[in-house]
């Protein structure tokens, strides 16, 4: 049987057992629930077994450069390295949604692994539909407009050799983190499915309480720990492959990144005060809501084509399927919040602003507004082109200045909300709890005004920064101090390491913005030119052939040390030239090296080159970041005595909002 | 002197407050001296960079002049350079690229339609802290009215049989000093 044959029956396969799934569900919704468990792990069990044959399906006839499948005639090629071969399944359309799917139906695997404790619990009838339903659209994408296995006659080439193909975008086949940032991305975006599942149960059962946040609490962390993985190292792949000397350009694809990570982090803030006190209840259920529906929207806005993006590698005709299914989301979740409006009202109240759960309300407050700038600032060409068919940009100046206040307030929220106590804090405990977090901040302006940083907005950065880092290092000594190593687990001591890394990166952002500087230089054999206090030496140039690639390099010697070498690639099956830059990292800054141009004779080059101060503390931070959040996962001493059967302080229980997962 | 600080610290000014003084003087001044000090001199280089990140290439997909390499990002590249050489105003360089390939300034203007990018997130953060604020005001009042003289009276003695045995949740922490 050959691979697109195969591909398709388990393409159907995998649409006809979630189509059942959903058949079941809504039976079961309505109360028929006969063997529902049972059914459920055949069909999850089937969808697992369809979305990961058809993966290793086509996995098996890229590698084999079986170009008798349209997708591997259009992306494939005999020329493509091993890793990038492998990758090349989520570099085009057909293969990122099987990508998706696959990822999607592992998540539900997980539930009905991790939940098969409580399969007779009524709320699992409506989470497992939200599942099927979800799982259905997506196979049914790839039964309609994005099929992978698309059988294609490869005709021998007019020259008489065999057909061979493309191979994938020469920029997504030049750096190894194209086969690590997009499924770790999708790990991110597809993990809020779960929680989105629970929500939208909780609406239908009313049972709107804690039970399904205490339910899904990990795996809304685990979810935002992988998209903030996979944004970050989406930034760090355009910084070393677009060769612009950037890594953030407030592209609409970068910004639909960036909007359910905003609302996802709204959220895991919110929850802790509905796990406190019973409320926010409506507000906490539309941020799930708003967040999974938003990662739905930006599949759309990526691949619809609808806004220019330079990471719009596919556009396809699947647009509309993404606008319908959203639309689809909002209404029944929004229908679904009026129809319980009389049990999500809340019965909690703030005692007073000056308490954690205060903060944590006047950081969601600010965290939407955030979401919207970016939302707004990104569909607004679309807008204005709508109402009256002008063009119109929105570009970094925009983002860059309404977005910079909120990171202040954020960075001075991340400061001070960690030290309040919950109800209510006096002065007093404020004063003391703030004091040696405040005098970092202070030594972090002192620090980098000694060392030559100017002006307000970096060094108001810089001083948040050391505030924010100093609150949370002050939590994870007190933590250590009275539990050891394991004063660094739990969900406050990670949250507080993720907080490190968030100031690392504010504050490698705030610096590399503020002083970059990049200048081109026409250099010929043997020149020096200087920027920045590095000196830059054109030694000449090299002619490298790759298997998919002949690179024209230029050698530039940095700072009189080791010579770096920027290239021009050829890619010549796909007929297009990239630019390979070449960057220096150091701990205090980096130096990005790019051709603007390279003479016929190789004996001048347009070279740019980029200096920016402590860009790799935005990796670092970002790495932070990831550690805290596996840390937070992992239960700490007061989750322990939780599962023992603990009740936590200020959650009403009444039978029906049981915690799912004890 | 001596005497000055002894009596301070009689009228309720604590080593914690000095050091707070210390806090706001040293942060203040130090962020003062930063902010308004000559940095290093920005070069012809730094401006035509700068404009260039502010202009959409207005033959590719969602990159700015100065990301580009297309041929045009490059000639506009240049245009910016000679205009900066010239020394002609950002406004005006910027307005002279606009009318040469309108709707690629990446800063929206402040009038008609495009004003709207602007105005919304403030009415959106202004409409937020709002809410916010009487959202507090109202459960302060809910709790003022809850409570009677005799919830004050348990509330006051529970409070003072708590400081003499245990704290109140969240307001000592091990290591507060």
């Amino acid at each position: 049987m050959s691979n697109a044959t195969l591909g398709t029956l388990l393409v159907t396969l995998g649409a006809v057992s979630a189509l059942c799934g959903v058949v079941l569900g809504v039976f079961a919704l309505f109360g028929w629930r006969v063997n529902f468990w049972r059914a459920c792990t055949l069909l999850v069990g089937a969808m697992m077994a369809a979305a990961l044959g058809a993966v290793l399906v086509m996995e098996r006839a890229l590698i084999t450069r079986d170009f008798t499948v349209a997708f591997v005639a259009q992306n494939g090629s005999s020329r493509t390295p091993p890793l990038f071969n492998v990758a090349t399944l989520w570099s085009a359309l057909e293969g990122s949604i099987l990508l998706w799917t696959l990822v999607l139906c592992g998540y539900v695997l997980a539930v009905v692994v991790k939940f098969n404790s409580r399969r007779h619990d009524p709320m699992m009838a409506p989470v497992m539909l939200t599942l099927f339903v979800v799982c259905a659209f997506f196979f049914l994408v790839m039964v309609g407009p994005a099929q992978p296995f698309i059988a294609f006659d490869p005709l021998p080439l007019p020259n008489g050799q065999p057909f061979d193909g493309p191979g994938p975008n020469p920029l997504l086949q030049n750096h190894i983190l194209m086969a690590f940032h997009p499924p770790i991305l999708y790990l991110g975006y597809v993990g809020f499915t779960v929680p989105f599942a629970f929500a939208m149960a909780a609406l239908v059962t009313g049972r709107v309480g804690e039970g399904w946040l205490l339910a899904t609490r990990r795996w809304t962390v685990m979810a935002w720990g992988f998209l903030t993985s996979g944004v970050i190292l989406g930034a760090w792949w355009s910084y070393e492959t677009l060769g612009w000397g950037g890594y953030w350009g407030w592209d609409p694809v970068e910004n639909v990144s960036l909007l359910p990570w905003l609302t996802g982090t709204a959220f895991i803030h919110s929850v802790m005060v509905q796990e406190r006190r019973p409320m926010l209840r409506v507000w906490n259920l539309s941020l799930v809501i708003a967040t999974f529906s938003l990662t739905i929207l930006g599949t759309f806005i990526t691949r619809s084509g609808a806004l220019e993006s330079v990471h719009a590698f596919v556009e396809s005709g699947i647009g509309p399927w993404f606008l319908a299914f959203f639309a689809l989301i909002v209404a029944v979740s929004l229908a679904l919040i009026v129809w319980r409006g009389d049990v999500l009202r809340s019965p909690g109240r703030i005692d007073s602003p000056l308490s954690r759960e205060g903060a944590f309300l006047l950081n969601n407050v600010v965290f939407a507004v955030f979401a919207f700038v970016v939302l707004l600032g990104t569909i607004f060409p679309l807008i204005v082109e709508a109402v009256n068919g002008s063009r119109l940009s929105v570009g970094s100046p925009y983002f860059e200045r309404m977005t910079m206040p909120i990171g202040f307030v954020l960075l001075f929220l991340m400061a001070v909300a960690p030290v309040l106590p919950w109800r209510k804090a006096s002065s007093g405990v404020l004063s003391r709890r703030l004091i040696w977090p405040a005098w970092l901040g202070v030594a972090a302006i002192l620090l980098s005004v000694l060392l030559g940083a100017r002006g307000a907005a970096p060094l108001l950065a810089f001083g948040l920064g050391g505030f924010a880092g100093g609150a949370a290092l002050r939590q994870l000594v007190l933590s250590t101090r009275r539990a050891g190593l394991r004063g660094l687990i739990g969900r406050t001591n990670g949250g507080m390491i993720v907080h490190l890394g968030v100031v690392l990166v504010a504050v490698a952002l705030a610096a590399s913005n503020s002083y970059v500087r990049q200048e081109t230089f026409e250099l010929s054999t043997g020149d020096t030119a200087e920027l920045a206090g590095h000196t830059f030496t054109f030694v000449g140039t090299d002619l490298v052939e790759y298997e998919n690639r002949v690179e024209r390099q230029a050698g530039v010697r940095v700072d009189g040390g080791q010579v770096y070498a920027p290239a021009i690639a050829v890619y010549d099956f796909a007929g297009r030239l990239i630019g390979i830059p070449s960057v220096r990292s150091t701990l205090t800054d980096d130096v990005a090296l790019s051709i603007a141009n390279l003479s016929d004779d190789g004996q001048t080059v347009s070279l740019r080159v980029t200096v920016q101060p402590l860009v790799v503390w935005l990796w670092i931070g970002g790495l932070v970041m990831a550690v805290g959040t596996l840390l937070a996962i992992i239960p700490g001493s007061r989750r322990t005595s939780l599962m023992a059967g603990a009740v936590p302080h200020g959650v009403v229980q009444t039978p029906l909002e049981q915690p799912l997962n004890r | 002197m001596k005497h000055s600080v002894l009596a301070a610290f009689r009228h309720g000014i604590t080593p914690r407050l000095l050091s707070w003084l210390g806090v706001f003087l040293v942060g203040v001044s130090a962020f003062l001296y930063g902010a308004l000090a000559e940095g290093a001199p920005r070069t012809d280089a730094d401006r035509v960079y700068a404009l260039a990140q502010n202009f959409g290439c207005p033959v590719c997909d969602g990159q700015s002049v100065a990301e580009s390499d297309s041929v045009v990002a490059r000639n506009i590249r240049a245009q910016i350079a000679r205009r900066v050489d010239q020394g002609r105003s950002n406004d005006a360089i910027i307005a002279e690229l606009e009318t040469a390939f309108p709707g690629n300034d990446y800063t929206p203007g402040a009038t008609g339609l495009s004003s709207l990018v602007w105005i919304l997130p403030v009415v959106a953060s202004v409409a937020g802290l709002s809410g916010l604020f009487f959202v507090f005001l109202r459960w302060q009042r809910e709790t003022q009215s809850i409570a009677t003289p005799v919830d004050e009276k348990l509330v006051t003695e529970w409070l003072s049989d708590a400081t003499t045995t245990t704290a109140p949740t969240g307001a000592t922490e091990p290591g507060d000093v």
